[in-house]
């Protein structure tokens, strides 16, 4: 490393290159790549969620590795095995694809529980034992998991405390007409064009040290956690609230988010924007929602709104 | 749950629509209550196939139930359709009443086979009133209520009455008494303006949370607004120092120490243009 640290910016603007709009989604990944977490993309099919997490992995220049979540998928097939080999007569390791630093884990609800806990306990240990050995996993390393919230039928719905692994929940919405003429445009059938290696992963080490710098201020530090509060407060449509970890979240993600603006301090607006990403995906709704056809997305809106900003 | 239960002979089946059935479930709300009182029923039928209606359902018994109004709507989503039934209900007797299970009619896709789907049986605990006297009610109003109503005006013309002998006697206006001489005005200094010559005073933390206080109170912002809302619903009204002022006090308000003086120097430039020059220069 020769010292020169790349600016988050840059990486951002290469994936927005790569894929038309979403300008929201990419820099959600983006700060969730600084702020060190995971990241469970939600959208219909079509809306280049795997597209946006392959180019995120080929600008950053890390290994990448895709695993289409399938019902009859092993924890096997996610960390490794041990296989005997008969020539030395000795077990031999090998290696699973959750050993790189961007995995792709496609359709993330369409695989068992088994397979989901096995992934998970990866994420939030970062290491992964097989057979008598621990083996760290590369760093950095994040998960990018999809879901599609409209084929609901055959999959297996995240419990909420795994839910809470992940750092952020991002909505994927349909592009705007403009942009879909755009998309038409640019790629008209052709396969899109993968970004190059802008940054390095030392760049993106380095932008975790340099949020951590961050400054974020005590009131600041106060209106995260009264966001967070406000979602245990009793409510129609709310069953339980969001975790510490999702103060957490919002803290690093408003950090990561002053970084990505040039900044070395937080700003209110920066706690704001980072809580529904953080919040969306921790809180527990009750059967009232359902029935009365309310948007979950609505309530978390109103629940932020509902609290002063220092 | 016993959904599938064969029941139709086949010639009336071929006058019923083919469905997968994927639930078909009736509820109520609340399910405790007093006469009188209402209740929501409602019977949710989720199929496979994409419905604009969905007929054949037949209604339980709701005996025992008034019925204030019904409403049925499917919605179509991606795959399949949902139809809810909401039924408007007013128990007219007390106790606990088991409505049956409403049922659906229909060629089940999985089997080709007509069957009847039955859903499952609400029990609704609906609390008595006392049962009215209805003598005491015709003693009432017959005889008690004009009485009562006579004695009421009786009371409110006695007490006009008394009130109007003992009403005070007018008495004569006080002399005129000289006015004192207004004080002489003091210097109006607008509160943007002090806090402004404060802040240059005294640069603190403390003194720019006031400037940026009074800067969000004067455009209106609501407690729950960031910078980038009122930019979003241009509150600044395209004043480029008010908007340069903003942010200039949000810096000095979150930045670290290090950085409050040189936020709170360029703050000071819009902030004059704002407000008008310091307070000694205008005296």
């Amino acid at each position: 490393m020769n010292g020169v640290v790349t600016p988050p910016r840059v990486l951002l603007d290469a994936l927005a290159d790569t894929v038309v709009g979403q300008e929201a989604v990419l820099e959600s990944l983006v700060q969730a790549l600084i702020a060190g977490g995971h990241i469970v993309l939600e959208g219909p099919p079509g809306l280049a969620k795997t597209l946006a997490c392959r180019a995120l992995a080929t600008a950053v220049g890390g290994s990448f590795k895709r695993v289409q979540f399938t019902p009859d998928l092993l924890p096997s097939d996610i960390v490794g095995t041990r296989i005997f080999d008969q020539r030395s007569g000795e077990f031999t390791t090998v290696l699973g694809p959750v050993f790189a630093n961007v995995l792709l884990a496609d359709e993330i609800n369409r695989a068992p529980a088994k397979v989901q806990s096995a992934l998970l306990e990866a994420m939030q240990e970062r290491q992964v034992t097989i057979g008598p050995q621990t083996f760290p996993l590369p760093e950095p390393f994040v998960v990018t998991a999809t879901m599609n919230p409209l084929d609901s039928e055959g999959t297996y719905a995240l419990p909420l405390a795994q839910m809470d692994r992940f750092l952020v929940k991002v909505l994927v919405d349909y592009p705007k007409p403009d942009e879909e003429e755009r998309i038409l445009q640019r790629f008209g059938g052709a396969q899109p064009a993968l970004p190059e290696n802008v940054v390095s992963v030392a760049d993106v080490l380095a932008w975790r040290d340099q949020a951590h710098a961050v400054h974020l201020e005590p009131r600041l530090a106060k209106y995260a956690v009264a966001l967070v509060a406000a979602t245990r407060a009793p409510h129609d449509y709310v069953e339980r609230g969001a975790s510490p970890r999702a103060t957490l979240a919002i803290a690093a993600l408003a950090r990561a988010r002053a970084l990505l603006d040039g900044r070395d301090f937080a700003l209110p607006d920066d706690v704001r924007a980072a809580a529904p990403d953080a919040l969306r995906h921790r809180l527990a709704f009750n059967y009232r929602l359902l029935t009365d056809h309310v948007d979950p997305e609505r309530i978390v809106t109103d629940l932020i709104a509902s609290v002063p900003t220092p | 749950m016993d959904l599938f239960a064969p029941f139709v002979a086949p010639a009336a089946a071929q006058q019923l629509v083919r469905l997968h059935v994927r639930q078909f479930a009736m509820s109520a709300d609340p399910l405790s209550l007093r006469v009188g009182e209402t209740l929501r029923l409602r019977i949710v039928t989720r199929v496979d196939e994409n419905l604009l209606e969905l007929d054949n359902v037949t209604l339980p018994d709701l005996s025992g139930f008034e019925s204030l109004g019904d409403e049925r709507q499917c919605t179509t989503a991606y795959r399949g359709s949902q139809c809810v039934e909401t039924m408007t209900l007013t128990p007219t007797l007390p106790g606990d009443r088991t409505i049956a299970g409403a049922t659906l009619e229909a060629i089940d896709a999985r089997t080709g086979r007509a069957v009847q789907f039955s859903s499952n049986t609400v029990t609704v605990h609906v609390e008595g009133e006392p049962v009215p006297n209805y003598f005491l009610q015709a003693l009432f109003d017959g005889l008690i209520r004009p009485f009562l109503v006579l004695l009421l005006v009786a009371v409110v013309g006695y007490a006009a009455l008394w009130g109007w002998r003992r009403r005070p006697k007018p008495v004569a206006p006080p002399p005129p008494v000289a006015a004192a001489p207004p004080p002489p005005p003091a210097p109006v200094v607008p509160p943007l303006r002090s806090l402004v010559d404060a802040l240059a005073a005294e640069p603190t933390r403390a003194n720019a949370l006031a400037v940026r206080g009074e800067l969000r109170r004067s455009i209106g912002a609501r407690e729950e607004e960031t910078l980038a809302d009122l930019r979003a619903r241009k509150a600044t009204r395209g004043d480029a120092d008010l908007d340069a002022a903003l942010r200039a006090t949000e810096i000095a308000a979150f930045a670290d120490d290090s950085r409050l003086q040189g936020a709170i120097a360029d703050a000071i430039p819009p902030l004059r243009r704002l407000a008008g020059p310091p307070a000694e220069a205008v005296l």
